[in-house]
């Protein structure tokens, strides 16, 4: 008897204990699971760049160390730097070389895969293959080719007449060239984007469009275009971030990777290398990479705002049109 | 591939310009690379003479010969592939069971993390890197392939990704059924939501390993040139032969080999990669 | 997605997993390192050109527990950029890492970072005031002179044949006369025979000749800055813009198309200190019509020249030093010479037939050896580098490539530099 009630009162106990710590189970695993990342994004994404800050109103030197708390000093000298002017309009500057004609080039070329083409995937293959080149790999080819004077590209336009022009010295050419590169590297991979979005337009579209008479171009200009409006906007905002920090691409343009010496092709990543690596200013390095983040910051905010807006009247147009 | 009921409205068979003008893109992504072998195969001589001489010459394997011996080439190969391997490893992982607690786990404060999981996603972490470089320093890391893998082991885009394509692909019921079968959350995790996960998995590591493999900034300023990876390798190989873009160039062809290879196996799976991550993003 | 072929990604990720795994674990340290048997892998940081690679073998040979890794930067500012960054980090350097003498004095404040290398072997070795700048406050020496760069200037006499000036190198040197004006005046006349050569290579290589026969040209003995004061320093700056408008190739050093240049004719003459010869062979490969003469614009004049540090760093300090001492005795630097032409810094070399004797069938079998012993004696300045030299002198550079680029007037480019200078804080 009294073993019979014992025996019930134990998996009594067990059940209740079972259970107990299946709601722990339940209600603390989920945070278990995520944890890990936000640990680990916490020690080597935030904590960083909190530790820049800090790093950024100090004298530090990168052998000395710390130094004296010099409050916003550094700030001060860095945005009265004429390098960090221009390193900022060379990072914009070279952005948008490398942004705009990415995307218009890579619409066309999408809008020639999305034809109904023999071996589609080895098309698509090869406008993706510059992708798995690493960026260093690519700057020291298109180095050689915009070579100054002995290089490909010269030699080529010499022949059809053109002077040489003078990549490795002059503004505009030193962020064409170097925005050639990015582009080479990921107007393939944005065209494969803007091809997923092109086939998920539905059909019908078309087919009222071409009833009404338009051709291929109209019908190009007047539908496809305005429904991948997400997407160049998603493109565009994936490439700021990255867009902003570019670093290989000028570090590799020439072999003193200061980014000319007048800084004609010097970008605020490279700035931050040069403060904090060359002049060992470890300080005035943290000051910039602060005012970078929150450039960065400021345009995302931007793409958002602007984002929601355009995502919301596309969406309105074609609910619209679907109609129609 | 058969539903074509959506393809831009260009179902038939395209005439001959199209081609011509795909065959010219093609050579404009391949011609880059075709041009590093062209110069990577001559010596210093043939190709400081002016005039560009189109046919490759013989001194490729003897320029690779080169390149090996000056740079840690074997190193900096072994490492890329650690690294790489490491990073993608740690980052599926961590992704995968973020992305399975974000997607079908219910919990206090989800939707808060997630928007802060996505909001992260725009902060450049890169910019830390004085911070990184002295806690580095301070750990005596800096130099051991952990200083490159450690900062890289998650990112905000995985857990973001994860999350997206486990929504879609679990269905809930699956997760329920297993529970009351008696499972554990982690053994639901185990024997549901993991087998799920492999398909978005596989991309994310196949993404993140040719993203680590082809990264600059960090492992340069926190690598010892006599033990770098890939790129790395390279940039000394244009610091010590300032002479010479023949073997500058032939270490070039040399290090895009990998990555091609994994192209020519993977290429379809990163065309398809990208076009899925494009719809749902 | 749903028809992705899992086995072969599963296969792929395992075993790049499985690699990670077995792999990280011995490579996480780096493996500079010595085992059981009393073997030492050595590594040795240069840059340029040290001739040292056959001397690496020799001492391999000589020392059979001991392998040398030799890590070659191309310019010195990349090797001080490297050096810098691994001094800070803790780790990282090579065994033995060579420092130039322009950015020598700035690393003398961490000179504790280096071992002293000072002993009875080495004593008197070196010339005195290449000994002397190597030494910290606390008398500790922390470099093994390796070589000084007396300088001569290198010409084509293929090019002043068909501008028809004198070939002989005696006759040349005559030409150039000793001062910076006949030196121009030289070149105005090559110019105008037309020949379309450019008369040197760069404004910013021509300035390394003038300012290292100024004694304080930017800073004052206590290290007061005053290279944006020093009328000297304007004045040379001026001299050597006027010159280059019309005698320069505009081709900044180092760069690829001055490395292009040497296969196209691209320039008549150079300055060359002794280190510059082997760079000069090696890109000039199969032109022939290189000389050298005996002579120097304003006198003599030293560039560069180097020193081998042990850091404390290294794990193998002994050897290293070992090596350091080896590499930089007499012998060695003669043979060093003899294949690159970096003339040496022992007293017991600058003596020796070996080096007197020497000839270099590239510069038309010019007595090397001879002229660069003769350009050393002609060296009476010795300039003050201190710890800023090495950043203000780079900013100077910019500032005279951006007047030749044409981006900027020399009185533009002089205010940018005034700001640089101020920038370095």
């Amino acid at each position: 008897m009294t073993a019979a009630i014992d025996v019930d009162a134990r998996s009594l106990r067990r059940i209740a204990r079972n259970h107990r710590l299946n709601r722990w189970d339940v209600r603390f695993s989920p945070y278990l699971y995520i944890s890990p990342f936000f640990i680990l994004f916490a020690l080597v994404g935030l904590f960083p760049l909190l530790y820049t800050a800090w790093v950024s109103v100090h004298d530090w030197n990168l052998i000395g160390g710390q130094g004296d708390f010099v409050g916003i000093d550094n700030y001060v000298t860095v945005l009265s730097q004429p390098y960090f002017w221009t390193s900022l309009r060379n990072t914009f500057s070279i952005f948008l070389f490398s942004s705009v004609p990415q995307v218009l080039l890579a619409m066309g070329i999408a809008a020639f895969l999305d034809y109904n083409l023999r071996a589609k995937t080895l098309w698509r293959m090869g406008v993706l293959l510059p992708y798995v080149v690493a960026p260093v790999a690519v700057a020291l080819i298109f180095s050689n080719l915009f070579g100054d004077r002995f290089g490909l590209i010269n030699e080529l336009l010499g022949g059809i007449g053109i002077d040489a022009i003078r990549w490795h010295v002059d503004v505009i050419p030193s962020h064409l060239a170097i925005a050639t590169m990015v582009n080479f590297r990921w107007t393939g991979y944005t065209t494969l984007i803007f091809l997923a979005a092109m086939q998920a337009i539905p059909r019908d579209y078309y087919e009222a469009a071409i009833i009404d008479g338009a051709n291929r171009l109209r019908t190009f200009w007047s539908i496809t275009v305005p429904l991948l409006r997400p997407v160049i906007i998603f493109v565009i905002i994936t490439s700021t971030i990255g867009g902003l920090q570019i670093f290989d691409e000028p570090r590799m343009f020439d072999q003193a990777g200061q980014g000319g010496a007048n800084r004609q092709w010097q970008t605020l990543t490279l700035y931050i290398y040069e403060l904090g690596w060359g002049q060992r200013n470890f300080g005035r390095a943290s000051a910039v990479a602060w005012l970078l983040f929150l450039v960065i910051i400021v345009i995302a905010i931007l793409n958002f705002v602007i984002t929601r807006r355009i995502a919301g009247s596309t969406e309105r147009r074609i609910r619209t049109k679907g109609k129609r | 591939m058969k539903k074509k009921q959506q393809g831009g409205g260009h179902d038939r068979r395209p005439g001959f310009w199209v081609y011509g003008i795909l065959i010219a893109v093609l050579f404009g992504s391949a011609f880059p690379i075709w041009w590093s072998f062209l110069i990577g195969s001559q010596d210093a001589a043939a190709i400081n003479k002016s005039g560009i001489n189109w046919i490759p010459g013989g001194n490729f394997l003897a320029n690779a010969a080169t390149v090996i011996d000056t740079v840690p080439f074997w190193t900096a190969l072994m490492n890329s592939i650690i690294v790489s391997s490491s990073v993608a490893l740690s980052v599926v992982v961590f992704s995968t069971l973020a992305g399975y607690a974000f997607a079908k786990l219910k919990f206090r404060g989800r939707e808060g993390l997630l928007i802060f999981v996505i909001a992260t996603m725009a902060v450049p972490t890169q910019l830390g890197i004085v911070p990184l470089f002295i806690v580095m320093s301070r750990l005596g890391w800096t130099g051991s392939l952990w200083a490159v893998i450690a900062p890289a082991m998650v990112t905000a885009f995985g857990v973001f990704w994860m999350t997206q394509y486990l929504r879609d692909a679990l269905p809930d019921e699956l997760i329920e059924a297993v529970r009351m079968d008696g499972a554990s959350m982690i053994g639901s995790f185990w024997h549901v939501g993991l087998p799920a996960a492999r398909p978005a998995a596989a991309m994310l590591a196949l993404f993140t390993f040719i993203a680590t493999w082809t990264n600059f900034f960090w492992p340069f300023i926190v690598l010892d040139p006599g033990n770098p990876t890939l790129p790395v390798a390279l940039q000394q190989l244009q610091a010590a032969h300032y002479v010479d873009y023949s073997l500058v160039l032939s270490g070039v062809v040399l290090s895009i080999i990998p990555l091609v290879l994994v192209f020519i196996f993977l290429g379809k799976q990163l065309v398809a990669g990208i076009m899925q991550g494009a719809v749902k993003g | 997605m749903k028809r992705f072929p899992r086995t072969k990604m599963a296969a792929v990720v395992a075993g790049a997993a499985s690699i990670a795994l077995i792999t990280t674990g011995c490579s996480a340290g780096t493996d500079s390192g010595s085992s059981a048997g009393g073997d030492v892998t050595l590594t040795v940081a240069t840059f340029n050109e040290f001739g040292y690679d056959d001397l690496f073998a020799k001492y391999e040979e000589a020392n059979p527990n001991v392998t040398i890794k030799h890590k070659k930067a191309a310019t010195s500012n990349e090797a001080r950029d490297n050096l810098t960054t691994r001094l800070a980090a803790g780790s990282g350097l090579s065994d033995v890492e060579a420092i130039e003498v322009d950015w020598l004095p700035e690393l003398l404040q961490y000179s504790n970072q280096f071992i002293d290398l000072a002993s009875a072997d080495v004593d008197g070795r070196w010339l005195d005031w290449k000994e002397k700048a190597a030494t910290d406050a606390d008398g500790r020496l922390i470099g093994y002179g390796t070589d000084i760069g007396p300088e001569a200037v290198c010409y084509r006499s293929d090019l002043f044949e068909a501008a028809g000036l004198p070939t002989d190198r005696a006759e040349v040197a005559d030409m150039l006369g000793t001062s910076w004006d006949s030196y121009y005046a030289a070149g105005e006349k090559f110019a105008s025979a037309g020949t379309n050569v450019p008369w040197f290579d760069s404004a910013g290589a021509t300035w390394q000749g003038v300012v290292n026969q100024l004694e304080n040209a930017y800073e004052e003995n206590d290290g007061t800055v005053i290279a944006t004061e020093n009328p000297e320093v304007r004045e040379a700056y001026d001299d050597v813009l006027d010159a280059s408008s019309t005698l320069s190739a505009h081709l900044s050093q180092w760069s690829d198309d001055w490395t292009a240049s040497f296969q196209n004719d691209g320039f008549a003459t150079m300055l060359c200190p002794g280190w510059m010869l082997g760079v000069i062979s090696g890109n000039a490969d199969g032109v022939a019509g290189w000389d050298i003469a005996d002579t120097f614009p304003g006198g003599g004049g030293n560039w560069g020249g180097s020193y081998l540090t042990v850091p404390t760093q290294s794990k193998h300090q002994e050897e290293a030093q070992k090596l350091a001492a080896w590499l930089t005795a007499p012998e060695q630097q003669l043979s060093a010479f003899a294949s690159k032409g970096t003339f040496p810094s022992q007293i017991d070399a600058l003596a020796s037939d070996e080096l007197l004797g020497a000839t270099n069938e590239f510069f038309n079998n010019a007595p090397t050896g001879e002229i660069l012993a003769n350009r050393a004696a002609a060296v009476s300045v010795t300039p003050f580098k201190g710890a800023k030299y090495f950043a203000i002198n780079d900013a100077m550079q910019q500032a005279i490539t951006r007047v030749e680029d044409g981006l900027m007037s020399a009185d533009e480019s002089w205010a940018q530099f005034e700001t640089d200078v101020k920038s370095l804080g």
